[in-house]
């Protein structure tokens, strides 16, 4: 496409265009193709939405008190099932894991929480804590039961705002003192879960390195 | 004035109970506000996390009754509706508040639309004083012939 430098010479009409005019729509189609083009190019370069971490105003602060009735999984067939809190587990790493036994997401994701579960309670580094959301004990207690009764779930309302809950599935991570380090969305995967536990550890290890 | 009287009288008793349906209507109910009107006054400046457009206060999903219980729990520990609010607002973040602050970048929210009324109104006074006709147009004699021609008129 040549540059149009000089308007075609029409039949001189009684009142020309002013060829101020006459670049207008050019300049509005070039500016709207530049923004398309930017927003385009925006959207090529950002991260893929395969990582289910997310921000959270929790990040780098204590973690909540929380405290609830064991509902199901570990101990909730005992005949004074009691009460579990995050707190007793300090010393370790805990993924605090909001689920439902209804929600299809959760139950994809609990394969990847087992293993994890597995592979740190013999290590004795890391455990996992559930609360249960929206859910009956009766479900929970059956759908954890079904799984093997890994962990303790517990029912607290309070938890649901206090860790600034959306939906299911949620879980953070929370390290061995208490803050809280990652928030992950959605089903969480295997890698991204070893990935941020990995990434917490060598931290640590870098910030005591004489332990 | 009888006349006058049958002509405004039926205007003159609409106005005033008008006037007193909305007095009557718009005084502020009596005695102290229950707990459940204070627990939903806050609730509606929240935003339900899960579902869209709707405050904590006409939503029944279930981060709201929990927001809802939680909103009434601190009321009764006597939290004023500005701790209250800010508690919600460190767990959840500041978008879910349904208003959105009046300083810092989302002050904007507020203050452009009254500056781009302002200016468009100021470019409308503008172009219509520039619209205006102007004195001195000059028609020639051509033009007037020509539409005197359009107009069927022998010239």
């Amino acid at each position: 496409v040549t540059a149009v430098a000089d308007p075609p010479v029409d039949a001189p009409g009684p009142d020309p265009i002013p060829p101020r005019r006459r670049h207008t729509a050019r300049w509005i189609a070039v500016c709207t193709g530049v923004v398309v083009l930017l927003f385009a190019g925006l959207l090529a370069t950002r991260k893929p939405a395969d990582r289910t971490r997310a921000d959270s105003p929790l990040l780098g602060r204590a973690a909540p008190a929380t405290e609830g009735p064991i509902v199901g999984g570990a101990a909730a067939g005992t005949a004074t099932p009691g009460t579990a809190t995050l707190s007793s587990l300090s010393g370790k790493f805990v993924l605090v894991n909001f689920f439902a036994s209804w929600c299809i997401p959760c139950q994809q994701e609990e394969p990847v929480l087992k293993a994890f579960d597995a592979r740190h309670t013999a290590t004795g580094d890391a455990a996992v804590m559930g609360i249960s959301y929206g859910d009956t004990a009766a479900n929970v207690r059956s759908y954890m039961s079904d799984h093997g009764d890994p962990w303790p779930v517990i029912d607290s309302v309070k938890a649901k705002v206090d860790w600034g809950v959306r939906g299911v599935p949620e879980s953070f991570l929370v390290d061995p003192s208490g803050v809280v380090l990652f928030h992950f969305v959605g089903a969480v995967k295997a890698a991204d879960l070893e990935g941020a536990l990995r990434e917490a550890q060598a931290a640590q290890q870098a910030a005591a390195p004489h332990s | 004035v009888s006349a006058s009287v049958r002509r405004w009288g039926p205007w003159l008793v609409l106005a005033v109970v008008l006037v007193a349906a909305l007095v009557v209507g718009a005084r502020p109910k009596g005695g102290p506000e229950s707990l459940d009107d204070h627990v939903r006054r806050v609730a509606s400046q929240v935003r339900c996390p899960t579902c869209d457009g709707q405050s904590v206060a006409n939503s029944d999903a279930d981060a709201s009754q929990a927001i809802r219980q939680d909103i009434h729990d601190r009321i009764l520990q006597g939290q004023s509706d500005q701790q209250i609010l800010a508690f919600i607002v460190s767990r959840y973040g500041r978008g879910i508040l349904l208003k959105p602050p009046a300083s810092g970048f989302s002050g904007l929210v507020w203050t452009v639309p009254v500056v781009a009324f302002v200016l468009a109104v100021a470019g409308l006074a503008v172009a219509f004083r520039r619209w205006r006709a102007r004195p001195g147009a000059v028609v020639s004699d051509a033009d007037e012939a020509l539409v005197q021609r359009a107009l069927g008129n022998p010239s």
